[in-house]
């Protein structure tokens, strides 16, 4: 969870143009907007490639090696003669690694050691429960943290912005799971009002059960999007355009939602997609805290089990929806700045 | 230009850095917690009893006269576990934090001094680098090799690099334009001399800060790690792994998961705080000028 308000502050710049993508804009060609989405895809595929060869490292880089890995700890040498086999482990490596890539063409990501199941099973029962929590957190703490960051930078320097201040930094300083702690112990055992431990059953029940979880991951994500949009949204304030806008006699409210938010736009989507991949280790601490069958605690059990075909599914997994969350911010941005659909540089 | 930049232009007046009137209360506490805290890490002898003695008959006790903040299930003093984990909880950290400055100092020096492909190099690894989870990679590779603590602040050293690079080597750039390195350059001085008396100096004080700053990230991954029992050994008076060991009995002695966690957060918070209090007055002392 590297990315605080902190680092938002000192690495905030205005927008700005680059003289060079001007001049590839000047020379025509097809759409900007379309090239930079090709480039992105091939960047994610490229990047995605990269992670799979990682990740079918990580066999090999298990104590006791591969056959180990994949027979589990308690195996005999017969047992780990078959396997060197049956798997093909003494093939050169690139051959191995072509035939796990192709097991992954078919989503095959084998079989749990522990639970003996496919591990897309076991992936897909744990992701009912992390995507929830990671969504809705994500989108509480976005709007919230935009909210309160103009609320407050229009205060600015009065007693709620200093508070609202002192709270992001403590909030973004202490460590997840103390902050999650707290809140189990004054919510499910001082005022029982919610459940601090499961996921509880289907529909209404879940939901229950999410409750502090989801609060404990939106503080931490709302100290980050908070400050950040503070600093922010401060700078555009201070900017030409607003005292202008004020000048013509533009309504407060039009002034906020078409100039100061417009502005800011870019750079909160893009920090929040920051926030969001920075956080992936917090809700693997958060689900530990809650004991949410997620897929932070599909991984944990799986490293303490020596489970590895899980650990390598719950990578892959993660790997892709931080390139997917990247690819999104990409559009979000195409799709919020005219700029940018132009091919020009935005500073973001 | 970003804020740092618009600082850096300037040259702060370094005898006025620390100096100075109106320390606010919140900066001093802070101080004074670290201070308390750095005493615990020199004198693990301040201990009223040894905090690996296991005595299952003492289990589970509130605080008392014997021990001030309670027992843990094993029957441990959880003062003694604190004072003795804070060696861990705080070097731990703060060697981190200073590899991570150290080597983001040198890597941002060479990118904005040399620039050409040594910049191109360095800022493309920086911006792979930042759309990694850090903390997710650590857990994901010390989990898999199965290996310590050493490994894990290695890990999170090279993952926090890229936020403190393009901070310090917009910095630099800055700095590198100015007229008195322009000097040196003109009167000969080699160009690693310049790198170690002109431009590491000018961007002291923000490496200072970064330092500060570093250490609250590098404090909540650890502890992170530790809460879920890995990189430090089993049975090791660790903040992180005493509130994963204690909090199921929470309600029988609510201080055994609650003190380490307040030490852990206070620590945080002000380092935190110490660092954003130099860079502003870092900010000010520059803009005085």
């Amino acid at each position: 969870m590297s990315t605080t308000g902190n680092e938002a502050a000192r690495d905030t710049a205005g927008p700005a143009t680059s003289d060079r993508a001007a001049a590839a804009h000047r020379r025509g060609g097809r759409s900007p907007a379309l090239r930079m989405l090709a480039t992105r895809s091939v960047g994610a595929v490229a990047v995605l490639l990269a992670v799979t060869v990682v990740v079918f490292l990580f066999v090999h880089l298990a104590p006791g090696g591969p056959e180990q890995a994949l027979a589990g700890r308690e195996a005999t040498p017969e047992q780990l003669a078959a396997i060197r086999a049956r798997y093909g482990l003494d093939d050169p490596l690139w051959q191995q690694y072509l035939r796990y890539l192709g097991a992954l063409t078919h989503l095959d990501l084998g079989t749990s050691l522990l639970r003996r199941e496919p591990v897309t099973r076991s992936i897909g029962q744990a992701a009912g429960v992390t995507a929830p929590l990671v969504l809705i957190s994500w989108l509480l703490a976005a709007v919230a943290g935009t909210a309160l960051g103009m609320f407050t930078a229009l205060r600015a320097g009065s007693r709620l912005d200093r508070v609202v201040l002192a709270l992001t930094v403590l909030a973004a300083s202490t460590p997840v799971f103390a902050t999650g702690l707290l809140l189990a112990w004054v919510f499910g055992i001082q005022l029982d009002w919610l459940p601090v431990l499961g996921a509880g059953r289907d529909g209404g029940d879940r939901a229950r059960y999410l409750v502090l979880p989801i609060l404990t991951t939106t503080l931490v994500l709302l100290a980050s999007s908070t400050r950040f949009a503070r600093v922010r949204i401060g700078q555009i304030l201070e900017e030409d355009q607003v005292t202008f806008a004020r000048a013509r006699g533009l309504s407060t409210s039009y002034v906020l939602v078409r100039i100061v938010l417009r502005n800011a736009a870019v750079q909160t989507i893009t920090l929040s997609g920051a926030v969001l991949i920075a956080m992936l280790g917090g809700l693997v601490v958060v689900e530990q805290v809650f004991a949410l069958p997620g897929l932070g605690t599909l991984l944990v059990t799986a490293i303490g089990a020596r489970d590895i075909p899980v650990i390598q599914g719950v990578t892959l997994v993660v790997a892709v929806a931080v390139v997917v969350v990247n690819l999104v911010v990409d559009l979000l941005c195409l799709a919020v700045d005219p700029r940018m659909r132009r091919g020009l540089e935005v500073d973001r | 230009m970003s804020p740092a930049g618009i600082v850096l232009a300037r040259r702060p007046r370094a005898r006025r850095f620390l100096a100075g009137p109106g320390v606010p209360p919140g900066v001093a506490a802070a101080a004074l917690f670290l201070g308390l805290v750095a005493v615990w890490v020199v004198a693990p002898g301040l201990a009223p009893h040894d905090p690996a003695l296991i005595r299952p008959g003492d289990a589970y006790q509130g605080p008392s006269s014997a021990h001030l903040l309670g027992t843990d299930p094993l029957g441990r003093d959880v003062l003694s576990r604190l004072i003795d984990g804070a060696r861990t909880a705080v070097l731990a950290p703060l060697a981190l934090a200073a590899g991570t400055i150290a080597v983001s100092t040198t890597l941002a020096v060479l990118a904005g001094y040399l620039r050409g492909w040594v910049d191109a190099v360095i800022s493309r690894v920086v911006d792979v680098l930042y759309s990694i989870p850090a903390l997710m990679v650590a857990i994901v590779i010390v989990g898999v090799t199965g290996g310590g603590f050493g490994l894990s602040i290695i890990v999170l050293l090279v993952f926090g690099l890229p936020a403190n690079v393009r901070v310090l080597r917009a910095a630099v750039m800055e700095r590198a334009a100015l007229p008195y390195v322009e000097a040196a350059r003109t009167l000969g001085v080699s160009t690693p001399r310049i790198m170690l008396t002109q431009l590491v100096p000018a961007i002291g004080p923000l490496v200072i800060t970064s330092f500060f700053l570093q250490i609250t990230f590098a404090i909540v991954d650890l502890s992170s790690l530790s809460f879920l029992g890995l990189g430090v050994p089993p049975g090791a008076s660790d903040w992180g792994r005493m509130m994963a060991e204690n909090r199921a009995t929470m309600s029988a002695n609510f201080f055994s998961t609650a003190a380490p966690g307040l030490c852990l957060a206070a620590v945080a918070v002000s380092a935190n705080v110490l660092g954003d209090w130099l860079y502003t007055r870092y900010e000010q002392a520059g803009r005085s000028r």
